[in-house]
C-alpha cells in the first residue's frame, strides 16, 4: 500500500523534508504490512468496556490555580494573555 | 555501610531503630548519583536540595515520635512524564524542555503523603514511546550491568536508577511493556498494575486507554509497599476504579501449594531465545517443586497483539499529542509567519522521529476510509484477547512467561529498524491491551552477564497473587538485590 506521507503530515500539522518523507514512507509501509495481518472479526459487540463505567466530576467551577501560575509556562505572554499570531484579517 | 545498596524495607527498619537517619540515606544516594551518573545517565533532573530538605523534615518528624508510613524518608525517583509541581517535567522531549508543572500528579501527592524523598526526574524514551531509552531528546541511558547496552524502555531511567543504586524506589509508566521490559533488562522488579488501579492524573498521556503508572524496586516487599501507597480511586481520573485495596505487604503469603501456573505456549515459541526459555522453565520447575502446579495453556490471539497495540496506541497518541502546539506551554519555534506555520514548525522542530512516526501512523489509521480496516478491527481484537485471557484464568491462577524475547541489546543496534524494535514488546503488549496486572522479576543471568526477566500475569486486580508467587520465588533464590559495581 502506498502511504501519502505529505498528506498525513499536513493532517498532523507536521512538516517533513524530502529525506524524511522517503524514510517515513518505507517505515510506515513495513509497519502497515505488519498490522495488515490482523484477523477480521465479525461482531456487533460494543467497543466500550462496561465493567468499569466512568463517572465524570461534577461540572463545578473551582479556583485551582492562579492565572500567573498557568501562564508561567506559555512561550509568549502579554497583559495576562497568551500571544499568538493574528488569526483574522 | 553503603546505604544506597539496601532495600526500602531494610532502610525503613533501620530508620525506626535509629540506626541511621533519612538525611544519611539521602546523602548516600546523592553521593552514588554523583559518582555514577556520568556513566549511567538515568536522570534528566536531579533534585538534591529538595531531597535533603524533605529528608530533614522526616528526621524531625521521627524525632518527635510521629507515626510515619514505612516509605517515610526513602529516596524515590520519578519518570519525567509524571508531573511534579515546581520541578521540570520534560517527557524527554524538546517540545517540553522548559515545562514546570503548576500541580502534582496524584501518584506524587500520594508519595508525598507518605513522606518520601524525591531524588529527581528520570530519563525515558520521548513521550514514553520506545523500548530502549535511546529516543530521549536529552541523553541515552545505559544498562548498569553493562554500559554498552540499553536499559530497555521506555522507563529506562527508572529501571537503571534502581538497579544502579541511584534511587531506592522509582516510578515508571507502562503502555506496552515500558515498566516490565526495562525491569527485565536491568535485573529489578517492575509492576504494571491493573488498568484503573493507579490514577493517571498528572501522567502526560501517550495512549490513555493503555497507560498505567507502576513501581520499580529491588525486592517484592518494596514493590508491594510502594504500590500500596499509590493505588486507589481518584476523583481526578474518571477511569480510576472505585474499589477498596488490601494492605499488600501485610497480606503477603508465600504458600503456593496448589497454585496453578499457566505456561502459554505462544510465549515460548520461535523468536524467544533458548537461554531465556530455559531460565524461565527452570524457575517454573522450581515453583512446581515447591507446591505449584504447571498447566500448559494457549492464547492464540497473541500473534496479533503487537499489531493491535501499535494501531490503538498510535491512534490515541496522535490525538493526545495534538495539544503540543507552541501556544500554552513548552517550546515555540522562532520561525513562523502565521498560526498554521507556528503549529507546524513548532511540532516539527519539537518532536523526535519516533514520536512523528507514531503521530503519522495514528493519523493514518484514524483517517477517513481506513478507520474500519485498522482501528475498529484492532478494538475488536482487543475484546477477543481479553476474552481469551478470561477463559485461560478458568484453567490457571496466574500465567508465567518470559518478559522479553532476549536480554538487553547494544546501544544503537536496533535504532534504524522500527519493526525490530517493536518486536521487543511481543511478550508484554497483550497485558496492556487486556488491562491486566503483570510483574517482571529477575530469573538469573545469561552467559553475557545480562539479567533475564520473567513475568507473572494475573486476572484484573490480582496484584496480591502476583506479589505472593513472586515473593516465594524471591525467597527460593535468595533475593533480587544485586547492585552492580560501576
Amino acid at each position: 500500500m502506498k502511504v501519502d506521507i505529505k498528506h498525513l503530515a499536513k493532517l498532523s500539522r507536521l512538516n517533513t523534508t524530502d529525506e524524511e518523507e522517503k524514510r517515513f514512507e518505507v517505515q510506515l509501509q513495513s509497519i502497515l504490512e505488519m498490522v495488515d495481518k490482523l484477523p477480521c472479526i465479525s461482531s456487533n459487540d460494543s467497543l466500550v468496556d462496561c465493567s468499569n463505567p466512568m463517572k465524570c466530576r461534577e461540572d463545578v467551577p473551582e479556583q485551582l490555580y492562579k492565572r500567573e501560575e498557568i501562564l508561567s509556562n506559555a512561550p509568549q505572554v502579554q497583559a495576562g494573555c497568551v500571544v499568538v499570531p493574528k488569526v483574522i484579517e | 555501610m553503603e546505604l544506597y545498596k539496601l532495600t526500602a524495607t531494610e532502610l525503613s527498619n533501620m530508620l525506626r531503630n535509629k540506626e541511621c537517619s533519612s538525611v544519611e540515606i539521602t546523602k548516600s544516594v546523592i553521593d552514588r548519583i554523583t559518582n555514577v551518573e556520568n556513566k549511567v545517565n538515568a536522570y534528566i533532573t536531579v533534585t538534591n536540595e529538595l531531597a535533603i530538605e524533605q529528608a530533614k523534615s522526616v528526621d524531625e518528624k521521627l524525632a518527635k515520635g510521629n507515626k510515619l508510613s514505612p516509605l517515610a524518608g526513602i529516596p524515590v525517583g520519578i519518570k519525567d512524564n509524571i508531573c511534579t509541581k515546581d520541578v521540570l517535567t520534560t517527557c524527554a522531549s524538546k517540545i517540553l524542555y522548559n515545562f514546570v508543572p503548576p500541580y502534582n500528579a496524584t501518584v506524587y501527592n500520594r508519595l508525598l503523603d507518605n513522606d518520601v524523598v524525591l531524588t529527581g526526574k528520570l530519563n525515558l524514551d520521548e513521550f514514553a514511546m520506545g523500548s530502549s531509552c535511546e529516543n530521549s531528546y536529552f541523553k541515552k541511558t545505559s544498562n548498569p550491568h553493562n554500559l554498552e547496552y540499553v536499559p530497555g524502555g521506555s522507563s529506562g531511567g527508572s529501571a537503571a536508577a534502581v538497579a544502579a543504586g541511584e534511587a531506592i524506589l522509582t516510578l515508571g509508566s507502562d503502555t506496552g511493556g515500558s515498566i516490565r521490559l526495562p525491569a527485565a533488562y536491568c535485573g529489578v522488579v517492575g509492576l504494571k498494575p491493573t488498568y484503573g488501579s493507579v490514577s493517571r492524573y498528572g501522567l502526560v498521556a501517550f495512549a490513555s486507554s493503555l497507560d498505567q503508572i507502576g513501581p520499580f524496586a529491588r525486592s517484592i516487599n518494596d514493590t508491594a509497599m510502594i504500590y500500596s501507597a499509590i493505588c486507589g480511586a481518584d476523583k481526578m481520573d474518571a477511569t480510576s476504579a472505585k474499589r477498596e485495596y488490601p494492605n499488600f505487604v501485610a497480606n503477603l503469603n508465600t504458600n503456593i501449594k496448589g497454585l496453578r501456573i499457566g505456561l502459554p505456549k505462544e510465549y515460548f515459541a520461535e523468536g524467544v531465545s533458548e537461554e531465556v526459555k530455559q531460565n524461565v522453565m527452570e524457575a517454573a520447575k522450581l515453583l512446581e517443586q515447591n507446591g505449584a502446579v504447571l498447566v500448559p495453556v494457549s492464547l492464540p490471539s497473541t500473534d496479533y497483539a503487537l499489531s493491535a497495540y501499535y494501531i490503538i496506541s498510535s491512534a490515541e497518541a496522535s490525538s493526545n499529542l495534538a495539544r503540543f502546539d507552541g501556544v500554552k506551554y513548552g517550546y515555540r519555534t522562532e520561525n513562523y509567519n502565521n498560526l498554521i506555520e507556528m503549529y507546524e514548525n513548532t511540532r516539527s522542530e519539537g518532536f523526535g522521529d519516533e514520536v512523528k512516526r507514531r503521530i503519522l501512523l495514528g493519523t493514518f489509521v484514524l483517517s477517513s476510509g481506513y478507520y474500519d480496516a485498522y482501528y475498529k478491527r484492532a478494538k475488536l481484537l482487543q475484546k477477543q484477547i481479553l476474552n481469551e485471557f478470561n477463559e485461560t484464568f478458568e484453567q490457571c491462577d496466574v500465567l508465567l512467561t518470559p518478559t522479553g524475547t532476549d536480554t538487553a541489546f547494544k546501544i544503537g543496534e536496533k535504532s534504524n529498524d522500527p519493526i525490530k524494535m517493536y518486536a521487543n514488546d511481543i511478550c508484554t503488549v497483550t497485558v496492556n491491551i487486556a488491562g491486566l496486572p503483570a510483574i517482571s522479576i529477575p530469573c538469573g543471568k545469561a552467559k553475557n552477564g545480562l539479567p533475564i526477566g520473567m513475568q507473572f500475569i494475573g486476572p484484573k486486580f490480582s496484584e496480591q497473587s502476583l506479589f505472593n508467587v513472586s515473593k516465594k520465588y524471591e525467597d527460593l533464590v535468595g533475593g533480587f538485590n544485586d547492585v552492580p559495581t560501576l
